[in-house]
């Protein structure tokens, strides 16, 4: 007789495979807080949202009503956090998951349930007021004779999701979430209109086929416009991402100093990149003011271009074989020549390929970005618009959307060429 | 007997990250022309040895001593001067794929020639007439302006040797040299190697993983087992018995011709 292998071991992706890579991600944050306290807030927070959410969906689809907690905000409260120390004590908790780390005796073997029970009493103690985490081990983890070891799946079977409590904890969150959301941003009455309101912008359509000719000259001249105003922006913005990208890389950036302004950059790029242009053209059109519009468009381009590009170039940067600049700095080359020949022969290509994307994204960004003023096309198209000047609106759209695929394409083929 | 080439006294190794030692308190010397076959599981920590050597590796502890200098005790910048009297080739050869075979060979001058100049990528024309030399010695003359990535594996090996070449160097270094290549082409790089060993007096330390290829081309080999030494002498030395010690008790030894 064959030996029986457990099922998940003949599947060909273990679902615990790819739980582990988005738990590395969550992982980070653990070495900055501290295990226990980390595990604790995630448990405890993811709790909390998971109730929130879920009185949400019952009170919203029963009584069409808005509500959070049904309870009493401190029956709540004591209920995420008993839920949570009983999840710790008594099961192997999402934060504990997360942390690769599970209950185990001192010796190693698996927790009698008095242990777990003291543990659970105790973690109030000890939990609770925070100060009880900071010995090592913790009270409740010494008094119950427990300990947070790291977790091994070694001589075991992994279990299919829907058996782990974790497992069914994420996928009643996911569920929940998206049953809230759709309940917060759709209605009846809007499906209704999607379906049988379609008439009312049969005037828009039609100015397609029937395009202003009298408006191209201006319409070209803004098109121009904008794509110069891309130019410009993608321009400056590789002059300073370039440099900016080497302080950016994790692997060229050691030590403490390295450490820290490798994080601020990422950091503030992250930041930076995560305000759209759109709000950028307006903060820069208050800022100076311009007559000259495009200027503000430029400057919102291009503040968001460099933390785009520098972020393409820092990860292009993470992932250069080590191996060659090993051999160049073998040879007895210094910094700058490992970095000529080592480093730079090996982004150039994809340096350029991020670049033409860029500018690519530029270029529809631009429109949008003269919506509110930028200038170049988008700005006639919003006057246009608001003005319910229909025919001239779809002119300017039928512009925009030549424009917009003829880069697209050639930036598209170019890359390809590079790669 | 003469003073040794290369002293290793004491290495010790230990990653942070994962806490592995990889090297527990090694020491060994190389007279002056040997060819120095490194064997040992995967793992048994070649890699990690070679590159302490040149200090591409930081030791935690432990001493080296090449030519009499204490090379541990040197300054980074005086480390990469010391570098230049030491070759190094790879298993994976490690050139870069989207210049020539001319520019890959060249790279072996860079610690001999102003950096301003190299940032330009001016080389002086003698260094280039010796990479042309050394680039017939390995045999691929004709390849001097094809992009390295079009070269097959033994070729671009070959290069590497060029390159290494090029340092005209002391001692050198091969982490695996010919793991990535079949059994014949194996053969002609190791020749090459031997070549520079004999002709040209380098004293050779190689990590080889076939026992066959370090009896045919070492003139000792030493073993390493989880960063240990445990063999250390002539090749015919090594009989069953010390395969087993080596390698593990279920261990079969391969032939490579
Ligand atoms: N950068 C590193 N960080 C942490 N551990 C490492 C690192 N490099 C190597 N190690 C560990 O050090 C030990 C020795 O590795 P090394 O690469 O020197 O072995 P090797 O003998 O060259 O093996 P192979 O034949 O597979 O190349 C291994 O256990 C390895 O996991
Ligand atoms: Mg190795």
């Amino acid at each position: 007789m064959p030996p029986k292998y457990p099922e998940t071991y003949l599947r060909e992706k273990p679902s615990w495979m790819a739980w582990e890579r988005i738990a590395d991600f969550l992982y980070f944050g653990f070495k900055t807080l501290g295990k226990r306290l980390s595990i604790a807030l995630l448990d405890v927070g993811g709790i909390a949202i998971l109730w929130i959410l879920t009185s949400y969906v019952i009170i919203r689809l029963s009584t069409g009503e808005i509500g959070y907690a049904l309870v009493p905000w401190w029956t709540f409260g004591i209920g995420v956090v008993e839920i949570a120390a009983l999840w710790e004590s008594f099961g192997r908790s999402f934060g504990h998951r997360v942390a690769r780390l599970e209950l185990r005796r001192g010796d190693g073997g698996d927790p009698a349930l008095h242990q777990r029970f003291v543990h659970w009493l105790l973690w109030h103690v000890s939990v609770l007021p925070l100060v009880g985490l900071l010995p090592t081990p913790p009270l409740h983890e010494r008094a119950s004779g427990l300990a947070l070891r790291p977790f091994t799946m070694e001589g075991r079977t992994p279990k299919p999701w829907w058996r782990t409590s974790t497992g069914l904890y994420v996928a009643w969150l996911l569920g929940i979430s998206v049953v809230a959301a759709v309940s917060v941003t759709i209605s009846w009455e809007d499906l209704v209109r999607l379906f049988t309101n379609a008439g009312s912008t049969a005037k828009f359509w039609r100015s397609f086929f029937s395009p202003d000719t009298s408006i191209i000259v201006k319409t070209v001249r803004a098109l121009v416009v904008t794509v110069f105003m891309a130019m410009t922006a993608t321009a400056f913005a590789v002059m300073v991402a370039v440099p900016l990208s080497f302080f950016a890389a994790r692997n060229l950036m050691r030590g403490l100093i390295g450490r820290s302004i490798y994080t601020v950059i990422r950091v503030a790029m992250s930041i930076i990149r995560s305000i759209e242009p759109v709000v950028w053209a307006i903060f820069f059109l208050v800022w100076v003011r311009v007559e000259l519009a495009p200027f503000a468009g430029v400057l919102a381009l291009f503040v968001h271009s460099v933390s785009d590009l520098t972020k393409l170039y820092a990860e292009r940067l993470e992932s250069i074989d080590p191996g060659l600049i090993e051999a160049i700095a073998a040879t007895g080359a210094n910094r700058l020549q490992v970095l000529r020949y080592a480093v730079i022969p090996q982004i150039v290509n994809p340096y350029i390929s991020f670049t033409l994307y860029r500018w690519d994204i530029n270029i529809r960004m631009a429109t949008v970005v003269g919506v509110v003023g930028g200038g170049g096309i988008g700005q006639d198209l919003f006057f246009y618009l608001k003005g319910n000047l229909w025919t001239q609106a779809g002119t300017v759209m039928l512009f925009i959307i030549a424009l917009v695929w003829a880069i697209d394409y050639f930036s598209a083929r170019l890359r390809a060429k590079l790669a | 007997m003469a003073e040794p080439y290369l002293v290793v006294e004491h290495l010790t190794k230990v990653y942070e990250r994962g806490h592995v030692v990889a090297l527990k308190d090694l020491s060994f010397e190389v007279q002056k022309g040997e060819f120095l076959v490194i064997i040992g599981l995967s793992g048994s920590g070649k890699s990690t040895l070679l590159r302490c050597i040149n200090r591409l590796i930081e030791p935690t502890k432990g001493r080296i001593f090449i030519d009499g200098v204490e090379i541990t005790k040197l300054s980074p910048r005086q480390m990469r001067k010391f570098r230049r009297k030491i070759g190094m080739i790879f298993q994976h050869f490690n050139l870069i794929k989207r210049a020539t075979v001319m520019t890959n060979v060249l790279t072996g001058r860079l610690g001999y020639i102003p950096t301003w100049k190299t940032l330009f990528g001016i080389f002086p024309r003698n260094d280039r007439e010796l990479a042309l030399r050394n680039l017939e010695r390995v045999g691929l003359l004709e390849k001097a302006y094809v992009r390295a990535d079009e070269l097959s594996g033994g070729q671009q090996q070959r290069v590497g040797i060029a390159r290494a070449l090029m340092q005209q160097p002391e001692l050198l270094l091969a982490d695996e040299p010919v793991s990535a290549l079949d059994p014949a082409t194996s053969h002609s790089v190791m020749q090459y190697i031997e070549q520079m060993n004999q002709e040209d007096g380098v004293t050779v330390l190689a990590s080889l993983h076939f026992l066959s290829l370090a009896r045919r081309y070492g003139t000792r080999i030493i073993a390493l087992k989880d960063g240990e030494l445990v063999f250390d002498g002539a090749p015919e030395e090594i009989d069953d018995q010390k395969f087993k010690e080596i390698y593990g008790e279920e261990a079969e030894e391969v032939e490579i011709r």
